[in-house]
């Protein structure tokens, strides 16, 4: 099953899973991509491959700036959409998450579950390895406009 | 970069409608909200507080919500990216309440008060929903409403035509009829998944 498919069954299993609880925090580590979840999910830009690493890169800081919700991809699939970057007092802002988009990372903080959605309150960054998904070398990039002409 | 997510919908509507203050009554606060109404899914202290001027020219505040509840979303009439992604999915995922959404007002709170006058937004939202309220006001006033949500918006760059392009937050939030932030929803989810939310947080209590 691919990552977008396990993550519509997991809304899915959120929407039968009758009312909504407080949601009760747990802290987490989470190792894996920042990722773009507009194109990641909708598909509009091509597979799941092809726009995560660096060949969605540049179009992952447009969205990540235009207000699209910033996600870590952890490497078991699961998306945590991030609601709070370490050391930034907004909610969800993209602008602060700009030097780690399609970076590998480690986070650490508290992660929150409702709906199915997971919710994470990053308090650290616990490592940074930069970008190692050289997708490029397969995709080029993706999509192509994202390098505005000059 | 986002521009097919445009044609997500292509609809014609009525004008508008707009919302006077009467400037008597206040919601109350969320901790006296409804019995039953759910907490925020995570822990953050967001609430409505803002006096803003709607399409038609009205002066609005949260107050003027009291009762009903409202699916709020930070952005600008001229945003080519999430703005063009969310208003349609919140637009459609009203309609598919049904009389149910009708109890439902879409709200927009716009980041970019210098194109987004009440007559710009009158004349660019319809084209979403015809009860969506569009709120501007001056910079101070909007950055108020901002930071009631910690919501952050900066212009970053000029596109082609000259025109500014802001970075903002973009999610959506569902506000209960008390006044009480109920939850935040990505825009990225699809609108049959949060109309279900919106039945689930604001229309069931």
């Amino acid at each position: 099953m691919n990552r977008r498919l396990g993550m519509a069954f997991a809304l899915l299993a959120g929407a039968f899973s009758g009312g909504a609880a407080i949601a009760e925090g747990d802290p987490v580590s989470v190792t894996g991509e920042v990722i773009d979840t507009w194109c990641y999910f909708s598909g509009v830009m091509g597979g799941p491959e092809a726009v995560v690493g660096s060949a969605h890169h540049t179009c992952a800081m447009w969205c990540a700036a235009g207000g699209i919700p910033v996600g870590v991809l952890a490497d078991d699939g699961t998306v945590y959409m991030v609601m709070k970057w370490q050391g930034d007092p907004a909610i969800a802002d993209g602008t602060a998450m700009l030097d780690a988009q399609s970076h590998r990372i480690t986070a650490k903080g508290t992660l929150y579950v409702r709906d199915g959605i997971n919710y994470l309150m990053v308090a650290e960054i616990a490592a940074d390895d930069g970008i190692v998904n050289r997708s490029h070398e397969d995709f080029g990039v993706v999509p192509p406009f994202a390098i505005p002409e000059l | 970069m986002h521009r097919a997510s445009l044609a997500l919908l292509a609809m014609l509507w009525a004008p508008a409608p707009g919302l006077a203050h009467d400037g008597a009554s206040h919601r109350p606060s969320p901790a006296e909200a409804a019995p039953g109404a759910e907490a925020l899914p995570f822990p953050v202290d967001i609430r409505p507080d803002f006096d803003l001027t709607d399409q038609s020219g009205n002066r609005v505040t949260e107050a003027d919500f009291a009762g009903r509840p409202i699916a709020l979303f930070f952005g600008y009439a001229n945003c080519e990216a999430i703005c063009s992604v969310a208003l349609p999915t919140i637009a459609e995922a009203v309609t598919r309440l049904g009389p149910e959404g009708a109890r439902i007002t879409p709200v927009m709170i716009t980041v970019d008060p210098e194109r987004d006058t009440p007559e710009a937004l009158a004349r660019s939202l319809p084209r979403y929903h015809p009860r969506l309220v569009g709120l501007t006001g001056s910079p101070e006033a909007l950055a108020q409403a901002r930071d009631a949500f910690q919501v952050e918006a900066t212009e970053v760059a000029r596109d082609a035509a000259g025109e500014p392009i802001f970075a903002h937050g973009g999610f959506i939030y569902l506000i209960g009829e008390m006044g009480e932030v109920r939850s935040v929803l990505p825009p990225i989810l699809g609108p049959e998944r949060v109309a279900e939310l919106m039945r689930r947080h604001l229309l069931v209590n």
